[in-house]
């Protein structure tokens, strides 16, 4: 029985829950209704930004610019919306328009990012390092390092009210899903990053399907923005800056693997939620700054030493 | 690995049992949180929080953002969660900390934010304890006016600026121009250095300065953090020496760390705007416990900060966080 749940898929959910259930009894209002809707607001952007960078790990690349992709999504939206200095300050259309400009904005990441690794031969580590660095200084210059308040309340319910932000994050989940376990197109990613020469080979078109990953990395960047900015009430040009280790941990723990041609959505979901409930814990533990690094540090070594051991074992 | 997690929580709740009132039903809980850890001053600011608390008798839990935005945002929910009694917050902005602030009003817990003021929104309420950058610095740079007169020669002088999106970078900036103002027989600001709180921004623009006006004698820093950028630069263009050496540049600066008083004590350094931390922590904490018993709080609370110069270093240096830093 034990082993079985020791190799299953779901061994991040299984640690979630003994977790979960270790720490109730030490830790006051853990599982309090008004903490679990905490947890679940602090994880939805998370969450969705590590979507696309679950589909990029997939064929075996990296984007290093999601994060700096959600700050310049998060001033651009800022800037349009603002009631104090937007360009569309009051009009009836500035909250489509900021929105539709956020998407924009990540797709347009998608898309150089994916012109320079599928067409220049760039590697993907080098492309989406130096756009992280163009777009963090373009967002920081853009705004002249002011955030952007007075964003209209329309556009902030989309992160503040719960039910709302977490509408959003589950249909994105579920078409991330969709696409990858239910798609020709999802296939092909597998494909391409179990081996992209026979993927080739075997007549996928690999360029494409990579330029798309990446496309579709950038879509889910501007909308994890939209998140984080309307959550914030401020634009922000260095809004999530320090969340990109967080997110391609909360990946990896989740089963993908950073060589590529291994991973599943559900197994992201986990590993955010892992990483969101240690987060949390930590918080209400009352232990000091030093100690709560060092423990986080060390609880998500051991997730991701369990995982290792559970694929060694899967194998033998 | 969830039963080391709940071994430790055991030492941290091992920890409550060893408060001297021995009445846990009264002791208040304070959270403090702090979007980051990483200067000194900062350090030191946490430092004279928990010190303030625990001299009031007061539990106290902590978060660091690890300069986070949302990181913040939940931890203070967190706090909320706990039933905390009030928050310390140093924000990571003036305008990302609305949400918290809220979620703190809306749980009717008194919330003061430590040495970085809200913008302002209607129907957020919260004391922000901070220091009065524009005084204190306009103070400062009146004494290097007079240490220059002294040496009866017109002086080149230099600005470094901050992150000019900071309000205490702003204040700071202002309060140099307010005592400069009227004083070109002593001070003609030549270059104006933007550092963005950055140290090699700094010194990269202090070595351009300094090769554009090569006879800068009179440098005013934002910060004193930015000082081994300042002193580096100096030293490369055969310009740092003591207090009344012929080549002296006349220096001052803001906040009253480490290197500066050391500095003060090597005789390098003319002055520096103290930020009274002790004073700040005292007040936040004060104004938590006003808050609670229902007294009135003003919105803000102004730290008047002090000059601290060779004349009044052994005086003064008790206050000086910067000549405290290391010591237990």
């Amino acid at each position: 029985m034990l082993k079985r749940l020791f190799l299953s898929d779901y061994l991040v959910l299984w640690l979630c829950v003994v977790y979960f259930i270790a720490l109730i009894p030490f830790t006051p209002g853990f599982a309090s209704w008004s903490n679990l809707q905490t947890i679940l607001a602090y994880l939805l952007p998370l969450l969705v930004v590590a979507l696309g960078l679950t589909l990029v790990l997939i064929i075996g690349g990296i984007d290093l610019s999601v994060t700096s992709t959600i700050a310049l999504a998060s001033v651009v939206g800022g800037k349009i919306m603002s009631s104090e200095a937007g360009w569309l300050a009051g009009s009836a259309v500035a909250v489509p328009v900021g929105i539709a400009a956020m998407l924009l904005v990540g797709v347009m990441m998608g898309v150089v990012n994916g012109f320079a690794v599928t067409q220049c031969r760039i590697p993907a580590f080098i492309a989406t390092l130096t756009t992280m660095m163009f777009v963090s200084g373009l967002a920081i210059w853009f705004t002249q390092s002011q955030k952007i308040g007075g964003l209209p309340a329309g556009f902030v319910a989309l992160g503040q009210k719960l039910w709302l932000a977490t509408a959003i994050a589950a249909g994105a989940t579920w078409l991330a899903h969709y696409v990858l376990a239910r798609t020709l197109f999802g296939r092909w990613l597998y494909a391409i990053g179990h081996n992209s020469r026979a993927a080739l080979v075997s007549g996928i078109p690999v360029q494409r399907v990579a330029f798309a990953a990446y496309v579709l990395a950038g879509l889910f960047a501007g909308l994890s923005s939209i998140l984080f900015t309307a959550g914030l009430e401020t634009g922000n040009p260095e809004m999530a800056r320090d969340n990109l280790l967080d997110v391609a941990g909360a990946v990896v723990i989740g089963g993908t693997s950073l060589y590529g041609g291994k991973g599943r959505i559900i197994g992201t979901v986990f590993g955010v939620l892992f990483l969101a409930l240690v987060d949390n814990s930590l918080n209400l533990l009352g232990l000091n700054f030093y100690t709560v690094t060092m423990v986080k540090g060390g609880v998500i070594l051991g997730a991701a030493l369990l995982d290792a051991l559970r694929n060694k074992l899967l194998i033998s | 690995m969830a039963a080391v997690l709940a071994a430790l929580c055991l030492v941290g709740c091992g920890k409550k049992a060893e408060n001297p009132s021995g009445d846990q039903s009264k002791q208040l809980t304070i959270g403090v949180a702090f979007e980051t850890l990483q200067t000194e001053y900062w350090v030191a600011g946490f430092e004279a929080i928990k010190a303030e608390l625990k001299k009031r008798n007061l539990n106290v839990v902590e978060a660091i953002a690890d300069g986070d935005a949302n990181r913040q945002l939940q931890q203070i929910r967190t706090f909320v969660t706990r039933k905390v009694d009030g928050i310390v917050l140093v924000p990571k902005d003036s305008k990302t900390c609305i949400p918290a602030i809220k979620a703190a009003n809306e749980a009717n817990i008194p919330i003061v934010l430590f040495n970085r003021p809200a913008a302002e929104s209607p129907g957020v309420k919260s004391t922000a304890v901070v220091a009065d950058n524009r005084k204190l610095s306009r103070e400062t740079v009146e004494f290097m006016i007079e240490q220059a007169r002294k040496t009866g020669k017109k002086h080149k002088a230099m600005l470094i600026m901050g992150d000019l999106g900071d309000i205490n970078a702003i204040g700071r900036k202002d309060g140099f121009y307010d005592a400069v103002k009227g004083q070109e027989s002593v001070v003609e600001v030549v270059a104006e250095v933007p550092s963005e709180w950055n140290q090699e921004k700094a010194r990269a623009g202090v070595v351009n300065a300094l090769q554009a006006s090569p006879d800068i004698s009179f440098i005013f820093s934002s910060s004193d953090f930015l000082f081994p950028s300042v002193v580096a630069a100096l030293k490369s263009a055969n310009k740092y020496h003591k207090m009344g050496d012929p080549g002296h540049v006349v220096l001052g600066g803001f906040d009253g760390d480490a290197t500066a008083y050391q500095m003060l004590v090597d005789g390098y350094l003319d002055a520096t705007g103290v930020q009274d931390v002790y004073f700040e922590a005292e007040q936040s904490v004060q104004a938590l416990l006003d808050s609670l018993a229902k007294k009135e709080v003003p919105a803000v609370i102004l730290d008047p900060g002090f000059v601290i110069h060779q004349g009044n270093l052994a005086e003064k240096k008790s206050r000086m966080w910067g000549a405290n830093v290391g010591k237990k």
